[in-house]
Parts: structure tokens; C-alpha cells; sequence
């Protein structure tokens, strides 16, 4: 390990597993259109799949920076996709911290990284901070644009200041349980293919 | 007519920001049909005639059944699946087609040399011009591992939720990695990451089109604020 920074070839890396970690997101999030219950259902489904992409990711990280970069992008791309900015702090600290804890396990260490994976899968409820934080406008801009008031109960029964504990603690448990899954996936396939 | 990266940057910036504030009164729907009808023209004139039409239908079509059932009450199941997802698409789609548009039009080295203008961050600017490049080559990866499945008969992975899962991102992960390394071996014999500042072949300045698409934004995002938050 060396202690440099990190190179071009460190963030082409971070380039692709974000854009495979995205498309997992949209691919769930498709998903979400049919009911809103799915929705609040992204806490299991996106650390379960997007574990992964994520667990070949962490093979190859090596130096500190990786996973923070790859915050900021989730968060650039979530403000395009109209997710709003509220949640950008929220992915940001998360990435942070996963890499700080990655770090400590000096990114090799599988119980510290199945824990980092976890703190990073906190960056879902993002999606929901538009939900939460701005709860009465948020109900009334969606009555306004058209939504069905059956859609909006539902949303808010299933999303709210009380539940988004919940969501996020579901979030950081299916994120370890993901990376154990993730890491099964990886073993079985890559290692026997000597990619990893 | 070609616009300068930074004003493709303002539009999405824009257009985001507009996405999230929904449209309530007659006006603020006018805005926000407008604002999407810029990078559909801006697709057109660039020639990207078969996506600029695909998302002029689909647009057209969330939009008018958006309005015909909003008239008349949502009843039912079918209709208030159909009105959630036109919602979807009329809330969405604007920011889906600027990206769209931003996507196809740049090319990968004016976007780095518009970056690198704007002072980001080498690596930052590195990785999202990478995602930017990926999607569309995980979406040909992805109809190659589809048409691979179909040779071999594998349907659906038998209705297992897990197996489908696998059967489709294991070859994409593999494939995906693999690009990957040859990406970067390209990048970097090209000098990708070495120390000396990068030049770019392509002068970018800002034009009158830039200024005029740049003021016109601006003014619509003050529009919307305006009106829905302070009137």
C-alpha cells in the first residue's frame, strides 16, 4: 500500500462500479412506480443487489478517497435525476464514514468492510429526505401535480419522521447482510476466475 | 447549433432544480412544458432526430393523460396507476431528456477541458466522465448477455428471483471490469493523470447562443421561484 494519492486509473475505476451502482438504483427504482410500499422496500433491495458490484469494488480499493468520490458522484447524479439536494449531505457523511472504517481495516479486513458497506448503504434514504423534511408541501405538491390521494396515504404512512429510524437502521442491516452476500457472489465467481 | 458544455451544465443544473418544484398554476406548467421543449429542439437541430421525437410522444402522451384524468377524477386502480406513472414522467422526464441531450451532444474531451475550467477536481471530473461514457456501454453489454441468454434458452432464470439477479449481473460485472482496465490503459498512454496540464483541441467560448440559452434559463427558474413561493 502505498501512500500516495489516489491515480487515473483509481478513479476510472470509481467511474464504472458508480455507474453499475446507479443502475441498480434506477433499475429498483422502476419499481417504485407500482406501489408505494416499494418504495420504502429500496432500504432491502438496492443493498442486496448493488452488493454486488460493490464487494468486487471493494477488492480493488486500495487507498483512501475511493468510496468518498464515489459519494459525491451518487450525490451529483441524484440531484440531476431530480432527487433534490436535501440528501447530498447525508450520502456525502455516509461515504466518508464507510471509508473511514474501511480504512481502518486497511480496506482488506472483511468484518470492517461488511460494516463500511453498511454505513454506505445509508445513502439510500436520501431518496427519501424529499419525503420527510418537507413533509406537508411535499404531500400537497404531489396532490397539486396529480398524484391520487390513495398514493400519497400510503407513501406517507410508509415514510415518515417516525419510520425513517427504521429505514435507516433496515438500511445499514441489509447493507452487512448484502456485503455477506455480495461477498459469497464474488468468491463463487470471480476468484475461481482469477479476477479479483 | 452547438453549445458550450457550461451552458449544457447551467441547463441541467436548471432544469434539476425546476424538476423538484412541482407546477401548480397555468403559468408555472407553461415554464416547465418550455424548458422541456428546449433540449427537444436543441436534440432536433443536433440531429438526434429518433430520440428527440421518442421523448416529444412520450411527453406528449404523460401530458395529455396526466390532464384528461386529472379532469375527471381518478378512480380505480388502473386509473390511479396510469395517473402515477404519467406523473412520474411529466415530473421526470424534463431532467431526463436535458441529461439525455447533454449526454449524447458532448463530447467526453470538451467536457473535461469544461470542467477543468470550472476548476473540479481532476479525479471528480475523471470518474463522472467515465459514468457518463459507462451507461451506454452497459446498456449494449447488457442486449449482448440478453441475446447470449436467449442462444442458450435461459429464460428469466426459471422465476427465481436470485438466479435472475445473477444470470444478468455476473457476465455484466465481468464484462463491465474488463472495459474498465482497457479504458484506462487507453487514458493513461494518452497522458490521462500525468502532471502537465491538459490542453483540448477544441477552443470552448462562450457565444451568443451560450449567453441567450444561459439568460433564458435563468429567467425561467426565476419565474417558477417567483411564483410559486413568493406570490
Amino acid at each position: 500500500m502505498k501512500k500516495e494519492g489516489l491515480k487515473a486509473k483509481d478513479f476510472i475505476t470509481v467511474g464504472i462500479f458508480t455507474a453499475l451502482l446507479l443502475v441498480v438504483e434506477f433499475a429498483c427504482g422502476m419499481l417504485g412506480f407500482i406501489h408505494p410500499y416499494i418504495v420504502a422496500s429500496y432500504v432491502v433491495m438496492i443493498p442486496l443487489v448493488g452488493s454486488i458490484p460493490m464487494m468486487l469494488f471493494y477488492t480493488k480499493i486500495e487507498k483512501f478517497g475511493m468510496l468518498t468520490t464515489m459519494s459525491v458522484l451518487i450525490a451529483i447524479f441524484m440531484f440531476i435525476t431530480g432527487m433534490g439536494y436535501l440528501g447530498a449531505p447525508l450520502i456525502i457523511a455516509a461515504g466518508v464514514l464507510a471509508d473511514l472504517i474501511a480504512k481502518s481495516g486497511k480496506y482488506k479486513n472483511f468484518k470492517k468492510i461488511a460494516l463500511s458497506h453498511g454505513v454506505f448503504c445509508l445513502w439510500i434514504c436520501a431518496n427519501y429526505f424529499p419525503v420527510i423534511v418537507t413533509a406537508d408541501s411535499y404531500r400537497k405538491d404531489l396532490l397539486d401535480g396529480g398524484y391520487s390521494a390513495e398514493y400519497c396515504d400510503n407513501l406517507f404512512r410508509a415514510i415518515n419522521g417516525k419510520t425513517i429510524a427504521v429505514l435507516l437502521i433496515l438500511c445499514f442491516v441489509f447493507g452487512i447482510i448484502g456485503a455477506f452476500v455480495g461477498k459469497a457472489v464474488v468468491k463463487k465467481h470471480f476468484e475461481k476466475a482469477g479476477i479479483v | 447549433m452547438r453549445l458550450d458544455p457550461r451552458t449544457k451544465l447551467f441547463m441541467v443544473f436548471v432544469v434539476s432544480a425546476i424538476v423538484m418544484m412541482s407546477a401548480t398554476t397555468p403559468l408555472l406548467w407553461a415554464v416547465r412544458i418550455a424548458v422541456t421543449m428546449v433540449p427537444i429542439i436543441l436534440l432536433i437541430t443536433e440531429k438526434h432526430y429518433a430520440s428527440a421525437f421518442r421523448f416529444l410522444v412520450l411527453y406528449g402522451i404523460a401530458l395529455a393523460l396526466l390532464f384528461g384524468l386529472l379532469s375527471e377524477g381518478s378512480t380505480g386502480i388502473v386509473a390511479a396507476l396510469l395517473l402515477g406513472y404519467c406523473c412520474i414522467i411529466v415530473q421526470f422526464l424534463p431532467a431526463i431528456i436535458t441529461a439525455w441531450y447533454v449526454v449524447r451532444t458532448t463530447k467526453i474531451g470538451e467536457f473535461v477541458s469544461a470542467m477543468q475550467r470550472m476548476h473540479v477536481p481532476d479525479g471528480i471530473t475523471i470518474s463522472l466522465a467515465v459514468v457518463m461514457r459507462f451507461f451506454p456501454t452497459i446498456k449494449e453489454e447488457y442486449a449482448s448477455i440478453r441475446d447470449a441468454m436467449k442462444m442458450r434458452g435461459v429464460m428469466l432464470g426459471g422465476g427465481n428471483a436470485a438466479k435472475m439477479i445473477e444470470f444478468r449481473m455476473i457476465p455484466l460485472l465481468f464484462s463491465c471490469v474488463n472495459i474498465g482496465d482497457e479504458l484506462s490503459a487507453a487514458a493513461i498512454t494518452r497522458g490521462l493523470g500525468g502532471k502537465v496540464k491538459r490542453t483540448s483541441a477544441t477552443d470552448l467560448k462562450m457565444k451568443a447562443a451560450d449567453w441567450l440559452m444561459a439568460v433564458a434559463f435563468t429567467a425561467a427558474a426565476a419565474v417558477f421561484v417567483v411564483f410559486k413561493y413568493v406570490l
